[in-house]
């Protein structure tokens, strides 16, 4: 295993690998672990007195998440405001909505088993995800959620194949749970030193919730539904839309008290992806506007709905991400408080 | 009892012997050689291979008490902190990271799953995922050698002095008394940072904590950091709030598509 090559360079003849980082498995196949080496500082060194930084290198880390995260901020919302939906429908109309029902109910249980998936592949030792079981703890927003999402996927599976009445009681629990799962990954963000989302605590819950809303509600389309199912669909993707705008307002008034915080929602490709999303979320809200829509213009605006909620949700994370590698954006955001 | 470094950088050298040490007693991997351009840090920041890094500053600004032809060269060895409240041990789900009897901050390499929650908790930048490793690495303070009544590794190779270990009650007092000192010796801008929960409400207090002369900023380290915990009640706050949105917009979807 070890020996030379290793970047360790111990002789297992002499020496014992019994140190704190011995264990530590690194690349085999190079001499050096596989973190990046800075840049070169071209400039003279010097210091920029009212508003240094450290050669301009990051404070913070960056966060090591792959895009497995914001795709499951978009799969757990549209589990989770489908059982939502799906709990509703049930419970205030029992018998005139089954269509609808079924519908919300597979799309609850493919999601939260997706949304699963995509945790566990982001994991850096995947056989260890049971370990998130391990412990409940309440300051941990990742501990709160891997409970909500286990008890969530149990719920929404049993809905799904569950006959009569204990499908409708694990529908209803599945639709309490999708609460917390559809707004708990803001809170996720948000706990965090990344100023960015940080910054963002107060307004990104609603978000999340109106683009979860708006993506369940536009997955429905896919699908053929009764002519008052697809009323109520209408009128969620409506409700959720515009949450959406709202929120995506909100956010940027709430980073904007700090310009250096708010920048990659402004600038470059984040701005760019950001800018998009926002499009998308308004083109979703008047297609669904349109009445009298052929099946053909339901799927149309379904996916518009769809990837603005999936645009959404990369932007935040990425522009978070540029967020971190700033040290100004940490700096400014902690003088200004 | 709590023990911690105190880390005065007024009188540390900028010899790495710490970063060499740490690298050594622990068997850590090294990292390559870079050359940065960055004065003498060529290792550039802390990581999850690299548990002590010494920060270069020079810089055109005169330091007080001494003629040093307008020009001074800060050198900081730096570490985790080990913070009263830590963002890293209070994000993390699965009860890896946990606090010793040292009271210090330690990551079970045998329970973490690498989930990366605590490399965005931390509001210093210190823990990191490695990739090929898959989990979170950080100092560890030297457990094994705390268990053995050693002081830490880089402590004990530290030629100055500069990294001090010891109990933190007794080092808040020798921090205090050496400001004293450098400031009667004309050194004004010595300052602690991070020294108790009173000069650091956000983490309620270091560890590690260190004698500076200059900004924060300037060592790279945050002016005021905050545990992610003591602002995540808004967060919830507004989560309930908008889940409650949800329930209305399903409610109001099925009754509004009534004729």
């Amino acid at each position: 295993m070890s020996g030379n090559r290793d970047g360790r360079r111990i002789d297992e003849a002499r020496g014992i690998l019994e140190g704190a980082g011995s264990h530590q498995r690194i690349e085999q196949s190079g001499d050096y672990p596989s973190t990046p080496a800075p840049a070169t500082y071209a400039q003279v060194p010097g210091v920029d007195a009212a508003d240094p930084t450290y050669y301009g290198q990051a404070v913070l880390k960056q966060p090591v998440w792959i895009w497995s995260i914001p795709a499951y901020f978009y799969t757990g919302g549209v589990a989770g405001a489908a059982a939502m939906l799906g709990a509703a429908a049930h419970l205030i109309e029992p018998r005139g909505m089954c269509g609808l029902v079924t519908r919300c109910r597979w799309i609850s249980a493919g999601g939260a088993m997706l949304s699963t998936a995509l945790l566990i592949h982001d994991l850096g030792r995947p056989m260890r995800f049971l370990y998130m079981l391990r412990v409940f703890r309440p300051t941990s927003p990742m501990s709160v959620g891997s409970w909500v999402l286990t008890g969530f996927g149990g719920a929404a599976a049993g809905s799904a194949v569950l006959p009569g009445a204990w499908g409708t009681f694990a529908g209803q629990v599945a639709g309490l749970l999708g609460m917390p799962l559809a707004s708990y990954t803001a809170v996720l963000l948000s706990h965090t030193a990344i100023p960015l989302w940080q910054e963002a605590r107060r307004t990104m819950p609603f978000l999340f919730i109106g683009s979860a809303i708006s993506a369940s509600a536009a997955a429905l389309e896919f699908g053929r539904l009764s002519e008052r199912e697809e009323r109520a669909v209408t009128v969620f993707a409506v409700a959720g839309s515009v949450m959406e705008l709202a929120g995506v307002a909100a956010v940027e008034r709430e980073t904007g008290r700090v310009p250096q915080v708010a920048k990659p929602l402004r600038e470059g490709a984040t701005g760019a992806l950001w800018t998009a999303a926002k499009v998308l979320s308004a083109t979703s809200l008047v297609l669904t506007l349109i009445p009298g829509k052929s099946q053909r213009m339901r799927k149309v605006s379904g996916a518009v709905g769809t990837l603005a909620s999936i645009a959404i949700r990369f932007a935040i994370f990425h522009a978070g991400k540029r967020s971190a590698a700033d040290p100004r954006a940490t700096f400014h955001l902690q003088r200004s408080e | 009892m709590a023990k911690g470094f105190f880390t005065d950088t007024t009188v540390c050298i900028g010899c790495k012997a710490c970063e060499v040490a740490c690298k050594q007693w622990n068997q850590l991997p090294d990292d390559g050689m870079v050359f940065t351009g960055m004065s003498y840090d060529n290792t550039g920041y802390l990581g999850g291979s690299t548990w002590r890094h010494v920060s270069f500053v020079e810089r055109p600004v005169p330091m007080g008490g001494a003629d040093t032809a307008g020009m001074a060269w800060l050198m900081m060895s730096d570490v985790c902190k080990h913070c009263q409240r830590a963002g890293c041990l209070e994000n993390c789900p699965t009860g890896a990271i946990l606090r010793t009897e040292f009271d210090t901050v330690y990551v079970q390499p045998d329970i973490c799953n690498g989930c990366g929650y605590c490399v965005v908790g931390c509001p210093f930048g210190v823990i990191d995922r490695l990739k090929d490793d898959g989990r979170a690495w950080k100092c560890t303070l030297c457990y094994d050698r705390l268990k053995e009544e050693m002081e830490p590794a880089c402590a004990k190779a530290c030629p100055t002095d500069s990294i001090i270990f010891g109990e933190i009650e007794e080092l808040r007092g020798k921090a205090r008394l050496r400001v004293e000192q450098l400031h009667e010796s004309g050194v004004k801008e010595a300052y602690l940072y991070g020294e108790d929960a009173q000069s650091q409400p956000g983490t309620g207090g270091l560890n590690a904590f260190f004698l500076l002369t200059d900004k924060p900023e300037v060592y790279n380290l945050p002016p005021a950091p905050v545990v992610p915990t003591k602002k995540g009640g808004e967060a919830w706050v507004s989560a309930g709030l908008a889940s409650l949105g949800l329930l209305l917009a399903a409610a109001g979807a099925v009754l509004g598509s009534r004729k």
